[in-house]
């Protein structure tokens, strides 16, 4: 598990490199991942269920960026992106492509599935950490 | 500052922010921000293919510019100097002249040069080939392929943009590279160096921004990115489809 989460927090270190993010931001944007697939980790082992934990997870990495963002004064995208990376379903997606190619379809058909959920999934968690992270400093703002 | 010249400076920020890949909310935030921290009103729409902006000068006339965008990359760092320039401007007006020096310096601050970028994307697949729980010889493998695609990526991007073809073609090489590695190889599994290799070519980028400007309520812009990613992805699987159906007809 530990080496899973290290290959996670270097696995969000280099794509970001390719995108040009401030060299002082790097090294948070590798823990925004590393914390991501921990919780996925996590949440996989509580509940064998990938949708879950991808939602966890990308809640997780939205709510972390949305807060780095505000700390450190910069645009959450730098943390969300890379912290998506490690959640993205490479393994099946791959597979799905495999069994097309093989014409077994109802197999590609499980696994297209499946990477449908996962997708929607982190597309959704990131979704709601943003909206809740505005609803709460809209609030704040109106109280002030 | 006349208007005229806030029109400029707001609109070269909002151009810059755009190529760069910004949200098309953060555009137009920072625009309306930029003027109306020099006291004028302004309407503005920022769309993937332009920004749009009309101000009311001194004398109650309307004065409307735009400016296309051309081309695109990712870049996130001008996007965050130009967010906190934006916010800089609020406390304190800059006048023209000084303002134009900084979006001039904002324009040409360095990338990372070319070598740690290749570097950066052969680690990004060693580290996914192995995540995804390949081997080191599949990390090894996937990292070679794709130092080979980051460069053809680049170099092909400089010719103009044909960008689904590419897309398709490195998804093709991706999947070409990692049969001939198989059957050379016989140690190495084709499923774990593609996983590997095609980590580069995530839209990343473009799916988070486009689900946040559809939170944000600009469905037009969200849309248009969100499908841009979609197709990138079909088109990557395309390719490596149509690599691993030949590779069966072939049986190398």
């Amino acid at each position: 598990m530990i080496k899973q989460i290290t290959l996670a927090f270097l696995g969000s270190i280099f794509p970001v490199i390719l995108f040009n993010i401030d060299r002082k931001k790097i090294i948070w944007a590798g823990f925004c991942g590393a914390i991501g697939w921990a919780t996925y980790i996590s949440v996989y082992n509580l509940q064998d269920s990938m949708g879950m934990a991808s939602f966890v997870g990308a809640f997780t990495v939205g709510i972390y960026s949305e807060f780095m963002a505000r700390k450190l004064k910069t645009p959450a995208i730098q943390f969300s992106m890379p912290g998506m990376f490690p959640l993205v379903p490479g393994i099946i997606a791959y597979k799905t492509i495999n069994y097309i190619v093989q014409q077994n379809y109802s197999a590609a058909y499980s696994n297209g599935i499946q990477v449908i959920i996962a997708a929607g999934a982190i597309g959704f968690g990131i979704m709601l950490s943003t909206t809740t992270f505005r609803f709460i400093s809209k609030l704040t703002k109106q109280k002030s | 500052m006349e208007s005229k010249q806030v029109l400029e400076i707001a609109l070269s920020a909002g151009k810059i922010l755009m190529s760069n890949g910004a949200e098309t909310y953060r555009v137009e935030e920072t625009i309306e921000r930029i003027c109306n921290s020099y006291n004028l009103e302004c309407e503005c729409i920022a769309t993937t293919k332009g920004v749009f902006v009309s101000v009311i000068d001194m004398n109650n006339e309307k004065v409307t510019s735009l400016k296309k965008i051309r081309e695109t990359r990712i870049d996130l760092y001008r996007i965050e100097l130009i967010n906190s320039f934006s916010r800089s401007i609020k406390n304190n007006p800059v006048c023209y002249e000084e303002a134009e020096k900084i979006l001039k310096d904002i324009d040409s601050t360095p990338y990372f040069s070319f070598p740690i970028r290749l570097i950066a994307a052969s680690m990004t697949s060693f580290i996914y080939s192995l995540f995804f729980k390949g081997t080191i010889y599949e990390a090894v493998v996937s990292a070679v392929i794709s130092i080979g695609i980051y460069f053809m990526l680049e170099k092909v991007s400089k010719l103009g943009s044909f960008q689904f073809f590419q897309f398709f073609f490195s998804g093709f090489i991706i999947g070409c590279a990692s049969l001939i590695a198989e059957s050379l190889l016989p140690f190495v599994n084709k499923g774990n160096v593609i996983t590997g290799s095609i980590m580069i070519l995530i839209p990343g980028v473009a799916l988070a921004n486009g689900i946040k400007d559809i939170i944000y309520g600009q469905f037009t812009a969200g849309m248009a990115k969100f499908g841009e990613a979609m197709l990138i992805i079909t088109a990557v699987g395309a390719g490596i489809g149509t690599a691993l159906t030949l590779g069966i007809g072939i049986k190398l």
